[in-house]
């Protein structure tokens, strides 16, 4: 099995220390292009994938920013292995369905990446811990600029980027956050908040994403609109909500600890114990008892503990990374027993 | 009060009804509980949704069925018909070969809007000039509708000398 390497080292955004990382787990932006002259990957035949998967290899040679990523054809690889690059955010699940001449690039610390042939040519990612949406649109516009000098993008003056659905069109861009928000979920505000954010434009989704669900009270919120504003506008539109909903989150958990501190100790402390007792552990289970440890040390009930710790421990449990790391498929029973082990290791360690 | 039918099957009551605010327009949507389910909209909790995305399949109803028989895109050879059954555009060439259908499904789904972002290096300027003539047009279109004859002769002028100037 590939990428065993990669299981043991966390990618660069998950160390947790961007601004609001207790909140912002992460923030990404993605910019969707198109090459002139070829039909868009859903409707093209594999001659024509594989030459727009040339022509974009051929670019990232070039570029100073790309030129030593890695590259991976994602045809030749398993279902667990994709199932994996989507736990760490690098592919999107439509990608994970496969196919020829399907490629992605990552650089060593996966904040820079780009899908070849995904729904359109090329999906270019950028993302960071915490809430630094200017500094992942910055990096992302200068690697666009220096693929472009390689590349004929398929552009309208009125339409902007072309893409294979319109919704994408324009700036070809998605801003979004991974937001942690325990407090307003145990406050039942949560629904409330997720309105509000639709009416003012934005939309949330699941954990990984597009067609996903929420998980481990994660919630991904994005710029519904691509055409009509500039990117400076729509990451600061994003980013200004966001803070919005990090500061009704913390007023939540203030609350929460003032008005039911007991019953929040009691939880986060029962959580630690299941998580560091257990010897079965579903990912589902695993994801819930993160979640209120996650909270209990942004609240700091829980010493020894920081962002980062936190941060790599959700990523431990997901089940593609445990059969990565251990190299070969495990049933579910022999997953939730490592699964198990390891969090119970790390919690050790910290203590 | 009046009953509303559902925007989709036309035929049950609607009562699930979504509203947004983009740009100072508001945008409306009413579904019956059956439809809103087959939408994605049916859970009391919502981990994703998306009015554009949403407008997208719905706009794909109101195609009239002559469309079937429609031009076929000069890039990729596919007719609208191909290319709504996939939801997917075929080409880039698509977004002109089917202006006649795109263009009110882009004003539905993004509003009324012309790109204000970045564009590609290469072209910048013939972009730029591109976006002057569209923006006098709307002018003109605006200064005739009103009545207002003398700004509409001298936006007329304005663009006659823009567009000469952009071709030579």
């Amino acid at each position: 099995m590939k990428f065993q390497a990669m299981a043991n080292t966390a990618s660069r955004w998950l160390k947790g220390d961007g601004p609001e990382a207790g909140i912002v787990f992460s923030c990404r932006a993605r910019l969707a292009r198109s090459l002139e002259g070829f039909p868009f990957p859903p409707w093209a035949e594999e001659s024509k994938l594989r030459r727009v998967s040339e022509k974009i290899l051929d670019a990232i040679k070039k570029s100073h920013y790309l030129k030593n990523a890695r590259i991976i054809d994602v045809s030749e690889l398993s279902s667990t292995e994709r199932e994996f690059l989507l736990e760490k955010h690098l592919i999107s699940l439509e990608f994970t369905k496969g196919g020829r001449f399907r490629f992605l690039a990552t650089e060593e610390e996966e904040m820079l990446s780009l899908m070849i042939n995904e729904e359109d040519h090329l999906r270019l990612q950028t993302i960071f811990s915490g809430l630094q949406l200017t500094e992942a649109w910055r990096l992302i516009d200068r690697v666009d600029d220096e693929l472009e000098e390689n590349l004929d993008y398929a552009f309208l003056s009125r339409y902007g980027y072309l893409t294979a659905c319109p919704t994408n069109a324009g700036t070809g861009m998605r801003a979004s956050c991974m937001l942690h928000l325990p407090a307003l979920v145990a406050a039942r505000k949560i629904n409330d908040i997720l309105k509000s954010i639709s009416q003012l434009g934005l939309v949330a989704r699941g954990l990984y994403g597009e067609g996903t669900e929420a998980q481990g009270d994660f919630f991904q919120v994005s710029n519904q609109l691509t055409l009509g504003l500039k990117e400076e506008e729509i990451i600061d539109h994003v980013e200004r909500i966001t803070h919005r909903v990090v500061e009704q989150e913390k007023k939540a958990r203030e609350a929460l600890l003032k008005r039911n501190g007991i019953q929040i100790r009691n939880e986060v402390g029962r959580a630690y114990g299941i998580l560091a007792g257990a010897h079965l552990m579903s990912s589902q289970e695993a994801l819930d008892l993160l979640s209120k440890l996650r909270l209990g040390m942004c609240l700091e009930l829980l010493p020894g503990f920081n962002v980062q710790t936190l941060n790599e421990l959700f990523f431990l449990v997901t089940p593609a990374q445990l059969q990565i790391r251990e190299g070969r498929g495990l049933s579910p029973l022999s997953r939730d027993q490592l699964r198990a082990r390891l969090i119970r290791e790390k919690l050790s360690k910290v203590r | 009060m009046r009953k509303m039918l559902c925007q989709v099957c036309k035929i049950r009551e609607a009562n699930v009804h979504l509203k947004e605010i983009i740009g100072g327009e508001v945008r409306e949507l009413h579904l019956c509980d059956i439809c809103a389910k087959e939408k994605g909209l049916g859970e009391p909790f919502l981990p994703s949704f998306s009015l554009p995305e949403l407008m997208l399949g719905l706009t794909d109803l109101e195609i009239p069925s002559s469309v079937e028989e429609g031009p076929e895109c000069s890039g990729c050879g596919l007719s609208y018909e191909d290319v709504r059954k996939k939801g997917k555009l075929g080409c880039s060439l698509c977004y002109q070969s089917f202006r006649e259908y795109l263009n009110p499904l882009l004003e539905k789904i993004h509003g009324k809007v012309y790109h204000s972002g970045k564009v590609p290096k290469k072209g910048k300027k013939e972009y730029r000039l591109d976006k002057k003539v569209y923006g006098l047009r709307e002018k003109l279109k605006e200064a005739v509708r009103k009545e207002e004859y003398e700004k509409a002769a001298e936006l007329r002028d304005e663009l006659r000398k823009l567009e000469k100037g952009g071709r030579a």
